[in-house]
């Protein structure tokens, strides 16, 4: 089998066009390659959800994802989350001014979980943001501001909408 | 003090939104990982697969061949070379421990650094890993505490009897005669399991030689640069001078990124021998394994009462697994001292007595990690307290409430010779009370359940002492008095505040917390302070983040160092606007006199001060950069209640925490939503504590929890909404500050705790070992699992 092999991905809208080798992470891509280095690695076994990262518009763990499974894919990263006029979405602010996060290690991947959150349901209860964003681990925050980010990210989402 | 000051709104008491959180949303923050220089070369470990043996060989070669590898170091490369690190005298030492940078002859625990492979990338540093070959001759292993202490027991180091590392016997007061004499006397067991910080960034170094200014460069992720470059200096045979040390972006400490460990000082002697930059980054195996583990404890505590439920006497015996070597710079007596010397809490015990041991296993070691040794403490005696209740007719809350150090008792000091003041234990109590409901809690509690659930309702009082000043060591019997820190103030050219101190923030948001105090004690606009708190190349001396400090003394050093930086202001200000110094005041930036009628920027002042200097008198030039240190003396008191209302369900076992109300004091506060997300968050890792997370070992001592699959750490799911209450009383620091960081982990693991045996007690029940798993409380309800 090849050991490397050349992939097109297009990560926050740019293309590019890399040689890797196949047994090369997705997440050590992104950063090792590109230098994209706000996706962070928390356990490296698909638990934490720190790497979490948007392919194709689906959260996916990035370290348990292989770079030439990128191939031909759109990415979107945390550094790719500030809309066209270079302002945060609504969950950046929300999360600034809700105060959720602490040591901003697992932040990435709560952003891109929660963001597909919302895209697939506007107006989630306390329970269904909880049980959506279980399968990310924050261990500073308690993860009660980060609820109450998701919230108000959701209003502030709504209203934009019905405006 | 000259000089009025004016200010139309104070900072201090407002949640300031936190300006160093931005580059984390933006994916920019520099955390350890994200810092590459060209050239720089990877290193992997290799780690010992038993968990006692002696190494009999370690054939490097074919690892060596391996094309992109440059070095392979083992341990008889360093011997003779650096010095080890030996265990850090304390009073109470059983004997001492040496662990050696690599592994030299023996190792003695699962993960233990035996080679470190330098390559030009990590996957092939890994890739030689695998093809070093270690001929282990396996020794006898102990993995218990209680085992390892008895006489004839295999020694993990032959020169610690009975594999002490700690042992202390503590007597003060009429013990034996309250015993003896007592309307009642009560005694339990506790144990609590093993556990880890796991920051979710684990542990890493970027070691960088040039032979020019800092010949050492060193970005750590790490909670006390200062101390980190002391130590290197020490071991390295370096000046300090040589040294810089940095914490970048740091992905949680939680304790565990406050010692000293082997793998780092490995890359600061790789990259000055290799003249090249080493990274070393920790995976999640390695972190789980390599980098200290918390806990482990088995407690006997028995109280003596009187038949008002007055405790008469406090006494315990306590054990603690602390691992197969005194962690570096804080010793093997972080968790057996504070444990058996803390338990009193916010109790009056007249007499007390304790004995307890950190007894070296054939286990990762045990270091600092949140409120070290407060919670298993408090949660013990909590227990004990409903257990006394319960044989004297009277309600949990009520016997608690006998037993408090009150307002009017303090100061008060009590059997374990501390002193408390300035500290709201009963408001505390009385608060969660109140906001809890608590009478109509227990008034349902007593009604059927509908589900078949069984309620159980915990109460826990605690005390924790924080921002400890130098006449406090930070663990009884160590010689470490870290109670001095400092800060510069430096007004630059253009008239904006730099806060320099080493007091790195991983996630507290120090900066923001030292910029709200600066803002209000220098009348400069908040955003015109900017704080640098990571890097011993920029900032004065200080001993770092940990044991709820930070706050404390970088507030404390801000305030006096504002103080004469004001001075030398308003004397120049005075000067220059032929003004009086008591017409003067510094706002939003200006000084300005109190008509308004002449004003002056601070960027017009300093540039004035520095580029054309010329017509001011020299005694009115000093530099506008101003370092204080702080000492606070003694430590300030925090508190809290906790009340936990849980439901058990008895047929799996299942533990569902529904109600969760917290009232703390935490002293006056800085900023609320940052003090709320310290408490909130302790309370996650206590939840985690009472009834998730549990390293296990196996009889051989192999760990059988090395992923997070295994190690549960609580979800989003698992933590409750907590309702936290503030009842805050002022500190004797300078501001009235207290530390926050670790007390509410300690009412977590109490009340949780105390709800869950609440709860088992509907059906006759108990448990008496955490965390409070399905099958321990299954145990606890008689269920048989056909083991025994």
């Amino acid at each position: 089998m090849a050991r490397e092999k050349a992939i097109e991905v297009t990560v926050n809208g740019i293309t590019h066009r890399k040689t890797v080798s196949v047994r090369t992470s997705l997440a050590d891509f992104l950063r090792d390659h590109l230098y994209l280095t706000g996706t962070h690695i928390g356990c490296e076994h698909g638990v934490c959800g720190a790497c979490t990262v948007s392919v194709n518009g689906k959260a996916v763990r990035s370290c348990l994802m292989l770079a030439v499974q990128a191939d031909a894919k759109q990415i979107t990263t945390i550094e790719g989350l500030r809309d066209e006029n270079g302002e945060w979405n609504e969950m950046q602010k929300a999360f600034f001014e809700n105060f959720a996060l602490q040591c901003g290690y697992c932040t990435p991947g709560f952003l891109t979980s929660a963001i597909e959150l919302l895209r697939e349901n506007p107006d989630p209860s306390e329970a269904e943001i909880r049980e959506y964003l279980s399968g990310n681990i924050c261990r500073c925050s308690g993860y009660q501001a980060i609820i109450d980010a998701v919230q108000a990210a959701a209003a502030a989402t709504r209203a934009q909408r019905q405006a | 003090m000259t000089g009025m000051r004016i200010s139309n709104e104070k900072s201090v008491g407002t949640s300031v939104l936190p300006d160093e959180a931005r580059p984390l949303l933006d994916g920019e923050a520099r955390f350890l990982n994200d810092i590459s220089f060209p050239g720089m070369y990877h290193v992997a470990f290799l780690r010992s697969q038993y968990a006692h043996a002696r190494l009999r060989n370690v054939d490097v070669g074919k690892a060596r061949e391996l094309p992109g590898v440059i070095k392979v170091l083992t341990g008889a490369d360093l011997f003779g070379k650096v010095d080890p690190f030996r265990s850090m005298p304390n009073r109470f030492s059983g004997g001492e421990s040496v662990q050696h940078w690599l592994a030299v002859e023996k190792v003695r625990f699962c993960g233990e650094a035996i080679c470190a492979v330098v390559a030009e990338d990590r996957a092939t540093a890994e890739d030689a890993i695998e093809l070093i070959e270690v001929d282990y001759d396996p020794l006898p292993v102990i993995t218990d505490a209680r085992e390892g202490e008895k006489d004839g027991s295999p020694l993990v180091h032959d020169t610690c009897p009975n594999n002490y590392l700690i042992r202390r016997d503590y007597k003060r007061g009429p013990v034996d005669e309250a015993f003896e004499t007592a309307h009642l006397t009560v005694k339990r067991s506790f144990s609590i399991g093993r556990k880890q910080a796991l920051c979710l960034e684990g542990r890493g170094c970027v070691a960088a030689f040039r032979k020019d200014g800092f010949e050492l460069s060193v970005w750590m992720s790490h909670q006390l640069p200062y101390v980190v470059r002391h130590y290197l200096a020490k071991h390295l045979g370096m000046a300090e001078t040589e040294i810089r040390v940095v914490a970048p972006q740091t992905g949680g400490g939680f304790g565990q990124k406050a010692s000293i460990y082997p793998e780092e000082f490995v890359c600061t002697y790789l990259a000055r021998m290799l003249r090249r930059p080493v990274k070393w980054v920790e995976d999640r195996f390695e972190n789980m394994v390599a980098s200290t583990h918390a806990r482990e404890q088995d407690i006997e505590v028995e109280l003596a009462l009187d038949k008002d439920g007055r405790i008469l006497a406090l006494r315990s015996d306590v054990w603690v697994d602390v691992g197969a070597y005194s962690t570096y710079l804080w010793s093997a007596g972080m968790e057996p001292l504070q444990t058996g010397g803390l338990m009193p809490g916010p109790y009056k015990v007249p007499a007390f007595q304790y004995s307890t041991r950190g007894v070296a296993t054939n286990k990762t070691p045990v270091g600092p990690y949140r409120a070290v040794g407060r919670p298993s403490a408090s949660a013990s005696l909590e227990l004990l307290l409903n257990e006394a209740a319960r044989k004297l007719g009277m309600d949990a809350a009520e016997i608690r409430m006998r037993n408090m150090i009150r307002q009017e008792d303090m100061p008060y000091r009590n059997a374990n010779n501390l002193v408390h003041d300035n500290v709201g234990y009963m408001p505390c109590l009385q608060m969660a009370l109140s906001k809890a409901s608590y009478d109509a809690l227990r008034a349902e509690q007593g009604k059927p359940s509908p589900n078949g659930k069984l309620r159980g309702i915990g109460v826990a009082c605690f005390a924790e002492l924080t921002g400890l000043g130098t006449s406090t060591a930070v663990g009884p019997g160590t010689l470490l008095q870290p109670g001095r820190d400092a800060v510069t103030l430096r007004l630059e050219t253009s008239g904006v505040l730099t806060i320099a101190a080493a007091l790195p923030s991983q996630g507290q948001r120090i900066a923001t917390a030292m910029r709200q105090v600066a803002a209000d004690e220098t009348g400069i606009a908040l955003e015109d302070i900017s704080c640098l708190t990571n890097d011993t190349g920029m900032a004065p001396y200080g001993f770092g983040t940990f044991a709820s400090r930070t706050a404390v003394f970088g507030s404390g050093a801000v305030i006096q160092a504002a103080t004469e930086l004001r001075r030398r202001i308003l004397a120049l200000a005075a000067f220059l606007l032929d003004e009086p110094e008591d017409r003067l005041a510094i706002v939003n930036s200006v000084v300005q006199t109190v008509d308004r009628s002449k004003t002056l920027t601070l960027r017009d002042m300093a540039e004035h001060s520095f580029f054309s200097a010329k017509d001011i008198p020299m005694e009115l030039n000093q530099g506008f950069e101003v370092t204080a240190f702080y000492d606070p003396k003694h430590g300030s008191f925090a508190a809290g209640a906790h009340v936990v209302v849980v439901d058990v369900d008895p047929d799996t076992g299942a533990v569902e925490i529904v109600r969760y109300v917290a009232a703390e004091d935490v002293g006056r506060l800085i900023n609320p939503a940052v003090v709320e997300g310290q408490i909130i968050g302790g309370i996650a890792q206590g939840v985690g504590e009472a009834l998730l997370e549990e390293l296990i070992y196996d009889e051989q001592g192999q760990p059988r929890t090395v992923t997070l699959a295994d190690y549960l750490v609580p979800s989003a799911l698992e933590v409750p909404r907590i309702e936290l209450h503030h009842a805050n009383t002022p500190s004797g620091a300078l501001g009235g500050f207290k530390g926050c960081g670790e007390g509410s982990i300690i009412g977590a693991l109490g009340g949780i705790a105390c709800a869950v045996s609440d709860a088992l007690a509907q059906r006759g029940g108990d448990i008496h070992e955490f965390p409070a798993t399905p099958e321990r409380v299954l145990r606890g309800l008689g269920v048989d699992f056909g083991d025994d």
